[in-house]
C-alpha cells in the first residue's frame, strides 16, 4: 500500500517533472503570501510584510530542494546527471569509447547471437499442450534402441493405464500428384488418436478419428499448414477436398498449424495407420515411434515401472521375439533435442568466454585510464562528493559505454542470427525459428549492464578509495604497483580462457582434418544418387517393382554421359537403412546368437558401379535368382563379427524370412563374397556389420520394408550433373514417380559432416576472436608499464644499458604474463576438453599435438604483442625522459 | 506566553499527521493550527513543513488536492489517508509511553532507587 503510493509518487515525479517543480511553486508562495496578509492585517505595509514573511519562511530554494528530495527526485537527477557526464566523458575520448564499444559489441553479439538459436532449439518448449506430460517410447533390446513393432505397441496400449492417450506413428514419404511434376512430400502414418495426445486441434477443417483408423476405411488425410499454403494456395474449402497420394483419390480432412511437427520431421502430412490384424500380431518388425501423454498425477518413475511389469508378461508371451527386450521412457523434448545440447551448451560457453575476455580487456583500459583520471576525481572528492557518489559516476560512466556495446551488439547478433539460419546444420532442429526476440534482445540487455558492472566496478572502487592527496603530489610517474597486478592478472585471466578456446578450436579442426582423410570404402567421384518410390497400389505386385527397377537402370545406363547404373535399398551415407538379425549356422535358435546386421538390397551391377573392392568371393550375377541358392555379400566387419578367424565364403546363415514350415524354420543364404567396409552412416561413424541380398532373391515382404523405395546409383564419366535426363529416364519407366533427393554423392557426405563442420567453423571463430583480444590485452598492459616506466628506462639507458637488453626485458615481461596464462590454460584446458570427446573423430581431448601447436601460436602471437612496446621503449631518449619530472 | 520551544527531532511528521487529521488543510494552515492548538509554545522552522508534507506524502500517509482557499485563493490542501491514520495511532501510542517512562525516570527521587 505505501510501497504503491510511493511508487505512484515516483512515477509522477518522473513523468510530470515541470508540472511537479510549478505546483511546488505556487505552494510555497500561497504559504509566503497567506503569512504577509496576516500581517498586512496586523497593520504591516505590504512590502515590509513580504519581506518579513520571506524572512520567516528561510531559504526557499533549499526548502525546494529538500522537497525535491522528499519525493526521490534528487536521485533520478543524479542518475540522469551521471549519465550524461558519462556520455561526455566519452565522447572527449572517442579512441577509448570505440575500442571498448566494439570489443564489447563483439561479446556481447556473439553472446546475444547463440544464446537466440539456444533460445529457439533447446529452450523453446515444444508446441503441443503440456509438453512435459509427453513421452517418448523406445524399445530396448541389447544395446540398441529401436522403434515399437505393432504387437508389443497394441499389447502395451492395451494393458498400460499409466497414460491418458498412446499414439504410434511411424516416418513415411508419399508420392503427390498435383497435376504438374509429381512430387514427394514426408509424412507420417499415424493412429487415430495422434493430434489428441499432442493436444493439438487443427486450423481448418478436422483430424482423423479412431473409426477412420481401422483397415478398409475410404483415404483420408490430414496436410501441414505449409503445404497447404504452398500446393493449394490456402484455400480454406480444401476441407473435404480430394487429391491423390500415391496415384489414389485421397480426401483432405483437414490442416495442422505450422507450429504443430511434434516430432520435428517437417511432416508434410499424415495419414491413418489402420492395423491389420496380421501386422497387430506382428511382434518381429520394430519401426513404430510411440509417443504418451502422461495421466495427471502419475510420474514418469511410476509409468516407467508399470512399462517394465508389461514387457516382462510380453517377454513371456512372445520368446521368440521378445526375450531381452524391455521398454524405456524418457520426455519427448529429450529424445528430440537431447543431440543438440552438448554442442549448443559448448557454443554458449565459448562466447561467455569470448565476453569475459572483452570485459578484461576494458577493465584494463579503464584502470589505465583511471590513473590518468586521478586528478579528475580527486578535484570532485575535494568538492564535496562522496565516495559514493563518484563510484555511481564511474559506474555510470560504464553503463553508457555498455549500453552502447549493446546495441551494436544487437546488431552483430541480428547479422550473425541470419548467418547461422542459412549456413547452420539442416539436421539442427527448430534452427530456422532463431530470431532477436524480446527475451534476447533482454537477455542482450542483461549482458550488457551485467559487463558493465564487470569492467566497471573494480576501476572506480579504486578511483574512489585513492587518497586525495596522493593524486595530487603525484606528479611524476610514481607507478602504483597495485594496480599493475591487477592489470596483469587480468590479461593472465584472458590469456587462459583464449588458450582454452583455442584447445577446443584445435581438436575440433584436428579431428576434422581426419574425418576428411578417411576413406569412404567406395570410389565417391561422379556419383549421382536419387530415390525412388513406387506406390504400393500400382506396384504391389513383387515382379512389377523388380522389373519397374530394372528398367530403371537400363534407362539411366543409356543416358549420355552415364558409364553404369544400379540401385541399392539405402545408399551409402544417404541415412536410414534397415536391419536384420542373423543366426550363423550351426547356433541354437535363440535371440542371443543373432547378430544384429544392415541390410542392403542390391541390383546385381552395384559393385561395380560404386566400385566396391570385393576382398574375396565373387559379386553377385544374374543368375543368382529365386531359382539358385540364394547368396548373401557381407563386409568384412560381419565376416570379422561372425566367424572371427575363418573363411566365411560359403558359410551360411539364416534371416529375413521364414519357410514354409513356421518361424523355426531357417531360411538360408551362402556367402559368396566379402567387400570392404563402407562407411555408410557418416565418415566419422563406425563401420556397422552389413549384409547385401541381391533384389531378384529378396523375400517379396521385404518390398513392403523398404517401402517400394530404392536409391538409383549412377556413375557418370565427370562433366555437368544430368538430372534433367535421369528425371525423365525414372518418369519414361514410371509416370508419376518422382526422383528426389537428387544429389552427388559428394554433397551426401558433405552434408553428414555438416553439423560437425558448423562447430568448427563457429568455435574457430571464437578462439580467433579470443586470441585477438588477449594479444591486445598484452599489447596494452606492456605499453602501459612503458609508458609509466619512461623515467626508469631513460635512466637504465644512460647508466649504458643496451637496447636489446631494454627489448629483452619488455618482452620478457610480455611472455611471462602469456606463461602464467597458458599454464592455468593448459589446466583448464585438460579439464574442460573432456566434454568435447564425444564430438572428436579419432583423437583423444588431451592430443598432445594440438595442445603443443595452440601453446606454440599462442606464445607467438604474446611476443609479436610485446614486441611493439618494447620496440618503443628503445625509443626512449635519456635526455627527455629524465627532464620529464 | 511561555517561551517557546524547539521542537523534538521526529515530532513534526507526527505533529503534522494530528493537524490534517483533524481536517484537510493546506500547508500555511497546518502551520497555523500546529501554533493554535500549542498555544503557541512550539516553535516549527517553516521552511522544513515543506519537506515534511512531502515526505509524508511520498509514503501515503496524506494525500494532497487543489482546492479553494478562505481568500478565494488556489491552495493545496492535505488529508489523511487510513494509512496515515494508523501511522498517527502508532505513533500517538509510542510517544505517550516514551513520555510516560522519561517522566517516571525524571520523577525518580533518590530514595526510590
Amino acid at each position: 500500500m505505501t510501497l504503491w503510493s510511493r511508487v505512484r509518487s515516483w512515477s509522477h515525479t518522473a513523468f510530470h517533472r515541470s508540472r511537479m517543480e510549478s505546483e511546488m511553486d505556487s505552494e510555497l508562495r500561497f504559504h509566503v503570501e497567506s503569512l504577509a496578509e496576516d500581517l498586512v492585517r496586523q497593520g504591516v505595509s505590504r512590502t515590509e510584510a513580504l519581506r518579513r514573511a520571506r524572512i520567516e519562511f528561510g531559504a526557499i530554494e533549499r526548502a525546494k530542494e529538500e522537497c525535491r528530495e522528499a519525493r526521490g527526485v534528487s536521485i533520478l537527477d543524479e542518475i540522469t546527471q551521471d549519465l550524461h557526464y558519462g556520455q561526455r566523458v566519452l565522447l572527449k575520448s572517442p579512441g577509448f569509447a570505440t575500442v571498448a564499444v566494439l570489443t564489447l559489441a563483439i561479446g556481447i553479439g556473439a553472446t546475444t547471437a547463440i544464446f537466440s538459436v539456444v533460445d529457439a532449439v533447446l529452450l523453446r518448449p515444444l508446441s503441443i499442450k503440456d509438453p512435459s506430460q509427453v513421452m517418448y517410447l523406445q524399445e530396448h533390446w541389447q544395446d540398441i534402441f529401436p522403434g515399437f513393432s505393432v504387437g508389443n505397441f497394441v499389447d502395451l496400449k492395451r494393458q498400460s493405464t499409466s497414460f491418458a492417450a498412446l499414439c504410434a506413428s511411424n516416418l513415411a514419404s508419399f508420392n503427390l500428384d498435383t497435376g504438374e511434376l509429381p512430387e514427394r512430400v514426408d509424412g507420417e502414418i499415424a493412429t487415430g488418436n495422434y493430434f489428441a495426445t499432442f493436444g493439438v486441434p487443427p486450423i481448418v477443417g478436422r483430424v482423423f478419428s479412431s473409426e477412420e483408423d481401422q483397415p478398409g476405411q475410404a483415404q483420408v488425410v490430414v496436410i501441414s499448414e505449409r503445404l497447404w499454403r504452398t500446393r493449394f494456395h490456402a484455400d480454406p474449402s480444401i476441407a473435404g477436398g480430394v487429391i491423390r497420394i500415391n496415384g489414389l483419390p485421397t480426401t483432405v480432412l483437414g490442416v495442422m498449424p505450422a507450429s504443430f511437427d511434434p516430432l520435428l520431421n517437417k511432416t508434410e502430412m499424415c495419414v491413418p495407420a489402420r492395423f491389420t490384424a496380421e501386422q497387430r500380431a506382428d511382434h518381429d518388425d520394430h519401426y513404430l515411434n510411440v509417443m504418451g501423454r502422461l495421466r495427471a498425477g502419475v510420474t514418469p518413475a511410476q509409468a516407467q515401472s508399470e512399462l517394465q511389469v508389461i514387457a516382462q508378461r510380453l517377454q513371456q508371451l512372445y520368446p521368440l521375439d521378445d526375450e531381452g527386450r524391455t521398454f524405456q521412457l524418457q520426455p519427448l523434448s529429450a529424445v528430440l533435442l537431447g543431440d543438440q545440447r552438448l554442442g549448443l551448451r559448448l557454443m554458449l560457453s565459448a562466447v561467455g568466454f569470448l565476453l569475459l575476455i572483452a570485459c578484461a580487456n576494458i577493465a584494463n583500459l579503464q584502470l589505465a585510464r583511471s590513473r590518468t583520471r586521478q586528478k579528475e576525481i580527486a578535484m570532485r572528492a575535494a568538492l564535496g562528493a562522496s565516495p559514493g557518489r563518484i563510484v555511481r559516476q564511474l559506474l555510470a560512466e560504464n553503463v553508457v559505454l555498455g549500453l552502447a556495446g549493446g546495441v551494436v551488439g544487437v546488431f552483430l547478433a541480428y547479422w550473425g542470427v541470419s548467418w547461422i539460419i542459412a549456413h547452420g546444420p539442416a539436421e539442427m532442429p527448430r534452427l530456422d525459428q532463431s530470431r532477436l526476440d524480446a527475451g534476447s534482445l533482454a537477455f542482450a540487455c542483461a549482458m550488457a549492464l551485467l559487463s558493465s558492472f564487470l569492467f566497471g566496478l573494480a576501476p572506480a572502487v579504486r578511483s574512489a578509495s585513492a587518497r586525495l592527496n596522493e593524486a595530487f603530489k603525484s606528479s611524476s610517474g610514481i607507478s602504483g604497483s597495485g594496480r599493475d597486478r591487477i592489470r596483469s592478472l587480468l590479461v593472465v585471466g584472458e590469456v587462459s580462457l583464449a588458450l582454452i578456446l583455442m584447445v577446443g578450436a584445435g581438436l575440433l579442426i584436428r579431428s576434422a582434418l581426419l574425418v576428411s582423410h578417411v576413406d569412404p570404402g567406395f570410389d565417391v567421384s561422379n556419383i549421382v544418387v536419387g530415390r525412388v518410390g513406387l506406390p504400393d497400389p500400382g506396384y504391389h505386385d513383387p515382379n512389377l517393382a523388380q522389373h519397374t527397377f530394372e528398367r530403371m537402370i537400363a534407362a539411366a545406363s543409356a543416358l549420355p554421359g552415364v558409364e553404369s547404373a544400379a540401385v541399392v535399398s539405402r545408399a551409402p551415407l544417404a541415412g536410414g537403412g534397415s536391419s536384420n538379425g542373423l543366426l550363423p549356422e550351426g547356433k541354437p535358435f535363440d535371440l542371443a546368437n543373432l547378430i544384429n546386421s544392415q541390410l542392403q538390397i542390391v541390383s546385381p551391377n552395384y559393385l561395380s558401379t560404386v566400385r566396391l573392392p570385393l576382398k574375396a568371393g565373387r559379386d553377385f550375377t544374374r543368375e543368382d535368382t529365386r531359382d539358385n541358392t540364394l547368396v548373401t555379400i557381407v563386409n568384412e566387419t560381419l565376416a570379422r563379427t561372425m566367424w572371427p578367424g575363418e573363411n566365411p565364403i560359403g558359410k551360411r546363415f539364416a534371416c529375413c524370412e521364414s519357410g514354409p514350415k513356421g518361424r523355426m524354420d531357417p531360411v538360408w543364404h551362402q556367402i559368396v563374397g566379402v567387400v570392404a567396409d563402407v562407411r555408410a552412416w557418416g565418415l566419422d561413424r563406425q563401420v556397422q556389420p552389413e549384409f547385401y541380398i541381391p533384389m531378384a532373391q529378396m523375400p517379396s515382404s521385404a518390398w513392403d520394408w523398404i517401402g517400394r523405395t530404392m536409391d538409383l546409383i549412377i556413375r557418370t564419366h565427370g562433366g555437368a550433373l544430368p538430372i534433367r535426363e535421369v528425371q525423365s529416364a525414372v518418369a519414361s519407366v514410371a509416370p508419376a514417380v518422382p526422383i528426389y533427393r537428387l544429389s552427388t554423392m559428394q554433397q551426401k557426405i558433405s552434408s553428414t559432416l555438416e553439423r560437425s563442420h558448423f562447430d568448427t567453423f563457429l568455435l574457430t571463430i571464437f578462439a580467433a576472436a579470443a586470441l585477438l583480444l588477449s594479444s591486445v590485452g598484452i599489447y596494452g598492459v606492456l605499453s602501459y608499464m612503458v609508458a609509466q616506466r619512461t623515467r626508469d628506462i631513460g635512466i637504465r639507458m644512460a647508466l649504458g644499458a643496451s637496447q636489446s637488453r631494454i627489448i629483452w626485458n619488455v618482452l620478457g615481461l610480455g611472455v611471462r604474463l602469456a606463461l602464467v596464462g597458458l599454464g592455468i590454460g593448459l589446466l583448464g584446458a585438460l579439464a574442460a576438453t573432456r566434454l568435447l570427446s564425444t564430438l572428436l573423430y579419432n583423437i583423444r581431448p588431451t592430443d598432445a599435438i594440438t595442445f603443443a601447436a595452440v601453446s606454440f601460436i599462442l606464445l607467438m602471437v604474446a611476443l609479436l604483442a610485446s614486441y611493439l612496446p618494447a620496440r618503443r621503449a628503445t625509443l626512449v631518449d635519456p635526455i627527455v625522459a629524465l627532464r620529464y619530472e | 506566553m511561555d517561551k517557546q520551544l524547539d521542537l523534538l527531532q521526529g515530532t513534526l511528521d507526527m505533529l503534522i499527521l494530528k493537524a490534517v487529521s483533524l481536517g484537510p488543510l493546506h500547508g500555511y494552515g497546518i502551520l497555523l493550527r500546529i501554533q493554535q492548538i500549542s498555544h503557541d509554545r512550539l516553535e516549527i522552522q517553516q521552511g522544513s513543513l515543506y519537506p515534511a508534507l512531502y515526505r509524508l506524502e511520498h509514503q501515503g500517509w496524506i494525500a494532497s488536492e487543489w482546492g479553494e482557499s478562505e481568500n478565494k485563493r488556489k491552495a493545496k490542501y492535505y488529508r489523511l489517508t487510513a494509512a496515515g491514520k494508523r501511522r498517527l495511532q502508532a505513533e500517538a501510542e509510542n510517544w505517550n509511553r516514551m513520555a510516560e517512562v522519561i517522566a517516571g525516570i525524571l520523577g525518580t527521587k533518590p530514595e526510590e532507587v
